[in-house]
């Protein structure tokens, strides 16, 4: 399956683009009905209480100043102030609650997203690169934050003006009302027009902020290479290129963000326009008159200024959309690992098989071809074999990160896609060739994703360290459990990483334990108190061995030679050193 | 201030842009002033159609072109200012040293080239003509409304220190809860960013769920700081409005006992309403404008602190073509106190082959990294042909020590980028690399040879492919010295053995010093350095170290099993 992001399916979906978007974000709002209608309620309330205001004072004038009654102009001052105090704490209301639910949907989101990339199957982190990954979650749910946070709200209560307005103005005088929106309705051809046009030019421009986090991601990763090579102006060729691209992208989006603005006002100057010409020749033909004309003009100056607002919202807004979209890229994804029905249990001595299984790269990479071979419980397995035969591909076979093209993978004569992730993992323990660490002490890494001892003591841990022989190798810690370690493993070297990788998988005691090149950075007399600690796992432990020193697979009990896709039993380790030598001559 | 600083170069832009808005806002003022004026006309009976549409739609253009002009000014000016921004402190990571990038963080030197940058950006493009342009209404309105009527006026305008007020608590407080949320923003991208690179041991456990617990914690977290913000701005806007209406009250009510008394025109008293409309989104906006520049210049801060880090100079001026005799004199490292090396002392003859071998964190990456001058001793002195290595130029100096690191280190660019780092390197001296490496046989069989793409991780390289590349890249620099950190790790014997024979065949000068845990392939190194706990216990040759060294002997027993089928293959193989 392609789970490249930046490629492919980008046609058929153009279609989609736009209102299906906003309303796949609308559907998170949903469980907040009840937030949002207080919200709205009290949007209502500060809006009308706003409108209401030019109207009072309108009322005092006419009534109370012009006739030099100055106790209404208090008592209409005290109605004044009371709807102002009404309006203050609506208006706080309005935009506390709204804000909420704009944040707890971001919440959601963000989540869903999170929970969407640890479904996804370990192929879509090999096509995808760390820096675009991280851009996408955090810079673009960023850009949705700014449109929920700030523009939202600003959105709504703008619409709701201007409907406000151009009822009024459609009321005093249809055919002047109907003639002053005109323009309105331009804008709105207008922006539908160019809409999908600036969207593009705001997802190419994140898209350059994506590559730009990739470029510095890996430089800066690799960085003891580059200055190890002297190779500083590599650095500075390939920011540079994506810097440049950034820039250049950036400007066409923000020209076409800022486009809106001269517009929208462009349009809204002619409305007064209209209204102006029209309005003095319905005056001139009796139809009108100039206290009218006034009160009108402010009218379509209420219904215009929001729209100019509208302009720069509307920016906002195509910017989250664009964002929202390569989100959303990552939401559709299928993991295509799924569980299927189980089978028949076998209580036969053979723990695991493979049958006929072939395996093909999603770049075409060949790598197994009908491999078919048993594991019998507790025995000793080395796989051995020049690089790039296959030895991690089979591996990774056996732990599921990747299925098999063609055939089966049987665990206890099921097929292993039959387990729940839990039961496998539970039976199948695998140290990887590249160890990872995760921040924070050894124990947390040792205990890590293992639910039956995350809450035991320090003193029952030691205890079963004591018992398990493991002690040993914690002693190789400054600190004990309690070692700070890092992402970066900075003071941490990999022999000491495998330790850790090594330590954690056996606590878990699963019944098949593969290393994978897993003691390759562990010096030799370390490495016999690892095989002293493997051969007291309880008798029914399998072990599959996957390494190139002899020595470590000196002890298996069946020796598997894997080369160019094909995994060929050894009778001895004397023949399996024969076949690595004839291999190697015949490649 | 430091965003001004920075703005120096780019004044013309930033005039151009100051005077765009200035016209456009001047602009904008007088279509009052046209209908106005055609109101009035119109009353008087001299009222022409033609003179008021001409003049009207002449000020429409005008605004139009210039609020157009005032866009492509503001966004290529922050784009601009950006581009130029991000060169500067690329260029000067680039420059910087591995221990500054290890200490800055890749990840904070990563939101410094993102985030940090979009706020400079946003600044540069929002801020300054929407300063200007606010200043200028501010300015314009207050000065017609104490002309009208001073005394009225004086007490309308008190409208502006409570609003500032206002905004100078509330921003206060903001202040706060936008520095926690960039705390859960980092730490929100070190969940994420864990939870991608670890994805492949996250899978093998199936601790999906504890990675989306931790997640949810700085979610949660990073919700709650969102909606303290919200409720801050809650509070804030409705009460500049609440402000700002008091003002209207106050003309209501006062002016309207000025009116009553004969004090004031009904004519100014409707002005002086219009004007405060005017008031208050000018003041709201240079509100919002101050939080914007408080964020920008804490995110400029922080870029300047990595454009004023003291560079690590280069020094030395030796430009010569090393023999490779290399000394070390009681050279000692430590981290944060803790000793990683000690006093470390040794000679390595130039054309001479050296093994280093020891425990797990004996120090031995260490001293590989120390040779290459990606760390600096705390003690001590390293000398390369007698020279101290901080008097060589280091162009000159890293282009003839070549470095196989131990974990492997790709870049997603064609494998013979990947091979042929150094612009330096010949053709010939690639395939020479390629052939010594024996990777010439892989290459073969993929359809697109050295043009074929390497990806981020190198995924679809195995473990030992992934480490000859590394030994072709760094044989390639033709170098005078190598140095193999745990080479022999993702290699086979066999291969490992034919290597280091093409190593001392094709290049028959080079001194070669190799980390190492087999002894078997170094048995008959000129020299093996036994590394424990950053010490030197013993060294020496082979023989020489069986019969004095008993931590040598015990390692060399721990490999002795299966020590006699590797003779077999020395034999066969050579």
């Amino acid at each position: 399956m392609n789970y490249n992001l930046n490629t492919g399916n980008e046609d058929k979906k153009k279609k989609r683009l736009g209102f299906q978007s906003v309303k796949s974000l609308v559907g998170h709002m949903v469980e907040e009905k009840k937030t949002l209608l207080i919200a709205f309620v009290a949007m209502v309330i500060t809006a009308v209480l706003n409108l209401v205001g030019p109207i009072i004072i309108g009322n005092t004038v006419d009534n109370y100043i012009q006739t030099s009654w100055f106790h209404g102009v208090l008592i209409n001052g005290a109605i004044l102030l009371g709807a102002y105090v009404i309006a203050l704490f609506a208006g706080y209301l309005q935009t506390r609650l709204m804000g909420s639910v704009g944040q707890r949907m971001l919440f959601t989101l963000r989540n869903s997203v999170f929970q969407k990339l640890q479904e996804l199957p370990y192929d879509f982190f090999n096509q995808n690169k760390t820096g675009d990954l991280i851009s996408r979650i955090n810079n673009d749910t960023e850009k949705i934050n700014q449109f929920f946070a700030q523009s939202l709200m600003q959105f709504l209560r703008i619409i709701l003006i201007m409907i406000g307005s151009a009822i009024f103005l459609v009321s005093i005088q249809w055919e002047l009302g109907v003639a002053a929106l005109l323009p309105a309705l331009l804008i709105w051809i207008f922006t539908k027009i160019t809409s999908p046009w600036v969207k593009r030019k705001n997802a190419e421009s994140l898209k350059t902020v994506g590559s730009l986090s990739s470029e510095v991601q890996e430089s800066l990763n690799n960085f003891k290479v580059v200055v190890a090579f002297n190779r500083r102006d590599y650095f500075r060729k390939r920011f540079g290129q994506v810097n440049q691209e950034n820039y250049k992208a950036a400007i066409k989006a923000g020209i076409a963000n800022h486009m809106f603005l001269p517009v929208y006002s462009l349009f809204s100057n002619l409305g007064l326009l209209i209204v102006l010409t029209l309005g003095i020749y319905f005056i001139s033909i009796g139809q009108f008159t100039v206290g009218l004309l006034i009160s009108f003009i402010a009218y379509v100056n209420s219904f215009y200024n929001p729209l100019r607002q509208m302009a720069s919202l509307w920016s906002t807004y195509q910017v989250a959309l664009a964002a929202w979209e390569r989100i959303r890229r990552i939401i559709e994804l299928e993991n295509n690992m799924p569980q299927t029905d189980s089978q028949g249990v076998d209580d036969s001595a053979t723990l695991l098989s493979f049958r006929d299984v072939s395996f093909a790269y999603p770049n075409g990479n060949n790598v197994l071809h009908q491999i078919t071979f048993n594991l019998q419980k507790g025995k000793t397995y080395a796989f051995v074999g020049p690089t790039g035969g296959g030895k991690t591909t089979t591996a990774s076979l056996i732990a599921r990160l990747y299925d098999p093209t063609k055939g089966s993978v049987l665990l206890d004569a099921r097929d292993i896609r039959s387990f729940s992730s839990e039961e496998r993992v539970k039976r199948i323990g695998f140290i990887l060739q590249d160890p990872f660490l995760f921040s924070g002490t050894i124990r947390e890494n040792i205990l890590y994703g293992n639910y039956e001892l995350k809450e035991i003591s320090n003193e029952r841990l030691m205890q079963i360290f004591k018992d398990t022989g493991l002690e040993s190798l914690l002693q190789r810690f400054e600190n004990g459990l309690d070692t700070k370690v890092d992402v970066s493993g900075d003071g941490i070297s990999l022999g000491q990483k495998q330790l850790i990788a090594f330590m954690r998988a056996v606590l878990r005691k699963p019944d098949l334990l593969i290393l994978d090149e897993a003691t390759a950075n562990i010096d030799t007399v370390t490495e016999q108190l690892l095989d002293e600690i493997l051969q007291k796992l309880p008798e029914t432990t399998t072990k599959v061995i996957i390494a190139h020193r002899l020595n470590t697979i000196a002890n298996a009990d069946v020796i598997y030679f894997v080369n160019t896709g094909k995994v060929t039993r050894a009778g001895s380790l004397k023949e399996a050193v024969d076949m690595l030598m004839k291999g190697k001559m015949a490649s | 201030m430091g965003m001004i600083k920075l703005l120096k170069p780019y004044r013309k832009m930033i005039l151009l842009l100051i005077g765009f808005t200035l016209i456009g806002n001047a602009a904008n003022l007088v279509i009052p002033k046209i209908i106005s004026y055609g109101i009035d006309a119109y009353s008087a009976g001299n009222y022409v159609l033609n003179t008021i549409l001409i003049q009207f739609l002449i000020v429409v253009a005008v605004i139009f072109l210039f609020s157009v002009l005032q866009t492509v000014v503001q966004t290529y000016a922050s784009e601009k200012v950006g581009f130029d921004l991000r060169k500067q402190l690329s260029d000067k990571i680039s420059k910087q040293s591995y221990a500054f990038v290890l200490k800055a963080n890749p990840s904070k030197l990563l939101t410094n080239l993102t985030s940090d940058m979009d706020a400079v950006k946003m600044f540069v493009s929002n801020g300054v003509s929407s300063i200007v342009s606010s200043l200028f209404m501010i300015v314009g309105t207050s000065v017609f409304l104490l002309v009208i009527n001073w005394k009225l006026g004086l007490l309308v305008l008190l409208l502006i220190p409570s609003v500032g007020f206002s905004f100078y608590f509330i921003l206060k407080k903001l202040r706060v809860q936008f520095v926690r949320s960039r705390e859960v923003v980092d730490w929100l991208n070190k969940v994420i960013n864990e939870s991608i690179l670890g994805a492949a041991i996250i899978r093998v456990i199936n601790s999906q769920q504890t990675e989306y617990q931790k997640f949810l914690k700085a979610s949660a977290e990073a919700r709650d700081v969102g909606i303290s913000i919200v409720t801050l701005f809650a509070t804030l806007i409705p009460l500049i409005t609440f402000f700002a209406n008091l003002a209207t009250l106050t003309i209501l009510v006062l002016g309207g006992h000025l009116v009553i008394s004969g004090n004031l025109s009904l004519g100014d008293f409707a002005a002086f309403n219009s004007y405060v409309t005017l008031l208050v989104f000018p003041i709201i906006v240079i509100g919002f404008i101050s939080n914007m520049m408080a964020q920008a210049s804490a995110s400029y801060e922080r870029i300047e602190s990595v454009l004023l880090a003291e560079e690590t100079a280069d020094t030395g001026t030796i430009e010569k073509v090393l023999d490779g005799d290399i000394e070390l004199k009681d050279v000692s490292v430590f981290y944060d106190d803790k000793p990683a090396l000690k006093e470390v002392s040794f000679r390595v003859k130039a054309g001479s082959r050296t093994a280093v071998i020891g425990p797990t964190a004996a120090g031995k990456t260490q001293l590989l990294f120390l040779l290459t001058g990606l760390i600096k001793p705390n003690d001590g002195e390293i000398l390369f042909d007698g020279t101290d290595v901080n008097e060589y130029n280091k162009e000159t100096f890293h282009n003839q020590i070549g470095f196989v690191f131990q974990d492997s280190v790709m870049f997603n660019m064609t494998l013979r980028e990947n091979i042929a780092f150094s612009e330096t390197v010949t053709d010939e001296s690639l395939s020479k690399a390629i052939e010594t490496a024996e990777l010439k046989d892989f290459i073969d069989t993929l359809p697109a040879r050295l043009d074929t793409m390497v990806s981020e991780r190198g995924t679809s390289l195995s473990g030992g492919q992934k480490q000859r590349i590394m030994l072709a890249r760094a044989l390639a620099l033709n170098p005078k010295i190598l140095l193999l950190d745990d080479f022999t790790a993702r290699v086979d014997s066999q291969t490992e053995q034919r290597i280091l024979n093409n190593v001392q065949q094709n290049y028959p000068e080079l001194t070669l010093i190799s980390v190492t845990q087999k002894i078997s392939p170094v048995r008959d190194f000129d020299q093996i350095i036994l590394l424990m706990e950053g010490e030197v216990v013993a060294s020496g040759r082979h023989e020489t170290l069986r019969a004095t060294s008993p931590e040598y002997v015990q390692i060399y027993e721990s490999q002795k099993s299966t020590s006699h089928y590797e003779v077999s293959h020395d034999v066969e193989a050579g």
